[in-house]
């Protein structure tokens, strides 16, 4: 039996969850860009930050920096809520995922066609806009879904923090109905429908920019 | 013309080129010949500075290229901006082509007019299709590289490298991916473009094609030229010892 009410609270929470990871996968890719262009720098200082920062977010988990950013902000005075913070968070994390993911696309780039791009003489945007980022959107579009699909569920951890996502909901149905089986259960299909439909989507990218003319390996 | 001078190159310990000296007159086609490992493709290679060089200078049209003297006697790279001008006065040509794979024919031919010269669409598009004819592949406009043959890439990197109205052409070994039914329509693509006076140092082992289209010959060893001179001059009337050999070898 399915407690009455609690599937529109379950689809609440769940769109409150996508809109979490939305603006995560959103800001994260931005930071990350920002970032993996910091790992291939021509300054020895400014590629040490990257692996500093890539190491440090990677090797923490979110739990703790979810706390981590809930209790220091305010320490800073920054009067932000849980909802700022927690996607403050996200995108922190996320954006050393996806730095990963895209500065191994860059180093993917075969040799060959940064020369050839150099020798076209080709300035630095027009490099990246018309080389490297369909390049490397390519090469990574595989495991950056991978990434994207972990950050919806990733989001959950923020319930810890008060946000009122798909966990918290699922677990103050619990609270008032017992009904753990059945709540937690139905939270799961919903993440999974989530996460599914990202992979789908994920798959269709794929096929849209499969490069013409290669065989094309459909798994 | 090109000029280069005392030009040298080590890749850590081992020297590649110890003091290039070569002029390459306007108009004129010179090939380079030699073992492989004789340093021909890397001078090739430090003349569009995709190889940086440890001394020497090489001007085009009396333009120091790549790097400035300072006033306390070293020297600089030029910036990137200059670099980048400079780049844009040469085409050059691989072995394995390198097009763009994900970009069309045409986009490949029309990029570097488009943004590195900052050609208008129309005048960039109108020129791609005007060298893509030319090279005989008006009908395979939109086709992506992968779906090409061997040869018809190579001469959409011909019309590519060509597209930035060079002052010289860089060929490094442009027939040696090739299957051997596809090379003739390559060389027929250089032949044509031996009437338009523009420079071409080209890197090969078809000894019969350089002598066909160089008018002179410079043959490397261990980083040196140590012969140069006309086509029947070198391949006929070698004096090097090691030259010798080499065409016993190769014929």
């Amino acid at each position: 039996m399915i407690p009455p009410g609690s599937l529109a609270l379950l689809a609440q929470g769940a769109a409150i969850s996508l809109l979490l990871a939305a603006a995560a996968i959103v800001g994260g890719t931005a930071l990350a860009i920002v970032l993996a262009a910091g790992a291939f720098s021509r300054i020895m200082a400014v590629r040490a930050a990257y692996r500093v920062y890539v190491y440090v977010v990677r090797g923490t988990p979110l739990l703790v920096l979810a706390l981590l950013l809930f209790y220091a902000m305010p320490a800073l005075d920054l009067r932000t809520g849980p909802y700022i913070a927690g996607t403050l968070v996200l995108i922190i994390y996320t954006g050393a995922l996806f730095a990963e993911v895209f500065r191994g696309g860059v180093l993917a780039i075969p040799r060959p066609q940064w020369e050839s791009a150099r020798s076209l003489g080709l300035p630095p945007l027009a490099m990246f806009r018309k080389i490297v980022a369909p390049l490397v959107t390519r090469y990574t579009l595989p495991p950056y879904i991978n990434v994207c699909v972990m950050t919806v569920k990733a989001s959950s951890v923020l319930s810890i923090i008060s946000v009122w996502e798909l966990t918290l909901a699922a677990r103050e149905i619990i609270e008032r109905t017992f009904a753990v089986f059945t709540i937690l259960g139905l939270a799961a299909v919903f993440y999974f429908v989530m996460c599914f439909g990202i992979d789908r989507l994920g798959r269709r990218l794929e096929r849209h920019l499969a490069l013409k003319g290669f065989a094309e390996a459909r798994a | 013309m090109i000029a280069i001078r005392g030009l040298r190159k080590s890749f850590g310990s081992a020297r590649v080129l110890h003091g290039i000296d070569l002029d390459i007159g306007d108009g004129e086609v010179v090939a380079l010949i030699g073992r492989s490992g004789c340093g021909k493709t890397t001078l090739l290679r430090c003349i569009n500075f995709l190889e940086e060089y440890d001394a020497g200078e090489i001007r085009l049209d009396g333009e120091p290229l790549w790097y400035r003297a300072t006033p306390g006697g070293s020297r600089q790279r030029v910036a990137e901006a200059d670099a980048r001008r400079q780049r844009q006065q040469m085409g050059i040509v691989f072995q394995q082509y390198n097009l763009f794979p994900h970009m069309t024919v045409l986009d490949n031919v029309l990029l570097g007019p488009r943004f590195s010269q900052r050609v208008s669409a129309a005048e960039a598009d109108q020129l791609g299709r005007r060298l893509l004819a030319r090279v005989g592949l008006e009908a395979k406009m939109g086709a992506y590289p992968a779906q090409l043959s061997g040869g018809q890439q190579q001469r959409v990197a011909i019309a590519r490298a060509l597209a930035m109205r060079p002052k010289v052409l860089l060929l490094d070994e442009i027939t040696s991916a090739l299957d051997p039914e596809l090379v003739g329509e390559v060389e027929d693509v250089i032949r044509s473009l031996l009437s338009e006076r523009i420079m071409m140092v080209i890197v090969t082992h078809a000894l019969r094609f350089a002598r066909e289209v160089a008018h002179r010959i410079a043959y490397l060893s261990d980083g040196a030229i140590l012969e140069v001179g006309a086509p029947a001059e070198v391949l006929d009337r070698p004096k090097d010892p090691s030259l010798k050999e080499f065409l016993r070898h190769v014929r």
